[in-house]
């Protein structure tokens, strides 16, 4: 159990990039998947991988419902990064996180369109396969394959405006 | 067959194909024919290939440690958390499961073998067998006798085993001698012709008990001396 709950606390952190909505959301991802457990087909996939699509709908349920409390956050993501600005308004770990790599990604990761967002996070942070990748999401190959490019392409873009460079 | 030409659209399309080996041979060639010439391509392929490999790098995030708890209460209830009598009489209540009753039993068990192994004599209890001192003479008296007897009964076992031989031996080698010897011509009888000296069987007889009897000597010596040492 311990397995999932990091691997599914880690998708809503990436997701959200938020650490309470990440917990918040990692409950509510199990106590569905207590709820539903009838309906789970291994013929539809593995156990990892229909616990991924229940936290992946769970996720775009809840930027839907978020949307409009994001609608003032909108104009401040189409203003040009400026860190101090940002890290102002973060506690001091998540400031000590975002000097890191792995706070930069995350940074741009939020930046991304969500399906694009959720495509990366599955194969670039979690390493699922295409077809489990497929699966999750529920769309041919073509569009996985498109999403995810289109994902790392823009994510890069992010970060060379931040000023990541690659080495 | 032409060559394929690679362009500049298809890398933006398929630069994640190549970056995850999906492209097939001769799309791959004509890759990396084109985008490490592109002003355009080289520089796009540098940070994308540069961003999976980080993001391939990036560890995983710890999860909360109350996470799995308050997935627990969720999903399974909330967990009884006993306060003051109720605690105590919950301890006593997980005394009567079967599990507890097993693992009493054996370290009551172990606790007896040890003890009685010890020198502890449980018909006259003293104070003084529990020194540490009584329990190690006692322990190392019990295994010398224990060795003793050991050595003593494999002694015996060897004498036995001994003897059967030589007794199943006696019963062949006869029948074997008469098979194998020459017919006597009559008149040159090389036995007791003139009843004074036995027969070959008889002679062959005598010989087996006289070296049963050496073997047996042989053997109490040995046995004696292993008795002898053992009464030490």
């Amino acid at each position: 159990m311990r397995r999932h709950t990091r691997r599914i606390y880690n998708i809503c952190y990436r997701f959200t990039g938020n650490r309470t909505e990440a917990e918040d959301l990692s409950q509510d991802v199990f106590l569905r998947v207590y709820r539903t457990l009838g309906s789970y087909r291994s013929a539809h996939g593995g156990f990892a991988t229909w616990m991924t699509s229940v936290t992946r709908n769970l996720l775009i349920d809840h930027y839907r419902r978020t949307k409009r409390d994001r609608a003032t956050d909108s104009l401040e993501d189409k203003m040009p990064v400026v860190e101090n600005k940002e890290s102002s308004a973060r506690r001091p770990d998540e400031q000590a996180l975002l000097g890191e790599l792995s706070g930069q990604v995350q940074h741009g990761l939020t930046r991304l369109s969500p399906e694009l967002r959720e495509a990366v996070i599955l194969r670039d942070l979690q390493q699922l396969e295409y077809i489990e990748i497929q699966r999750v999401l529920g769309v041919p190959e073509g569009t996985v394959k498109s999403r995810i490019n289109r994902g790392r392409i823009e994510l890069a873009r992010i970060l060379q405006q931040m000023g990541v460079r690659p080495s | 067959m032409t060559p394929m030409i690679w362009t500049c659209e298809l890398t933006e399309e398929r630069l994640s194909d190549y970056i995850d080996d999906l492209l097939a041979p001769e799309e791959r060639a004509a890759f990396l024919q084109h985008v490490p010439s592109c002003a355009h391509c080289a520089p796009m392929f540098a940070s994308v290939s540069h961003l999976v490999k980080n993001l391939h790098s990036i560890a995983e995030v710890d999860e909360p440690p109350r996470l799995v708890y308050s997935i627990l209460d969720q999903t399974l209830g909330p967990r009884d958390s006993a306060t003051g009598w109720q605690a105590v009489l919950q301890w006593f209540r997980g005394m009567g499961t079967r599990r507890f009753a097993y693992g009493a039993a054996s370290l009551a068990a172990t606790f007896l073998i040890l003890v009685t192994a010890s020198g502890f004599n449980w018909r006259h209890p003293k104070v003084a067998d529990l020194s540490p001192a009584t329990i190690y003479r006692n322990a190392d008296r019990g295994v010398h006798i224990v060795y003793a007897r050991g050595t003593k009964f494999f002694s015996d076992l060897r004498v036995v085993n001994e003897i059967q031989s030589r007794l199943r031996e006696n019963e062949q080698v006869p029948v074997n001698q008469e098979e194998s010897l020459p017919q006597p011509a009559p008149g040159k009888e090389p036995g007791s012709t003139d009843g004074t000296r036995p027969g070959p069987r008889q002679q062959n007889r005598a010989d087996g008990i006289y070296r049963e009897m050496e073997v047996l000597a042989e053997e109490m010596v040995v046995f004696n001396g292993l008795l002898g040492g053992s009464s030490r």
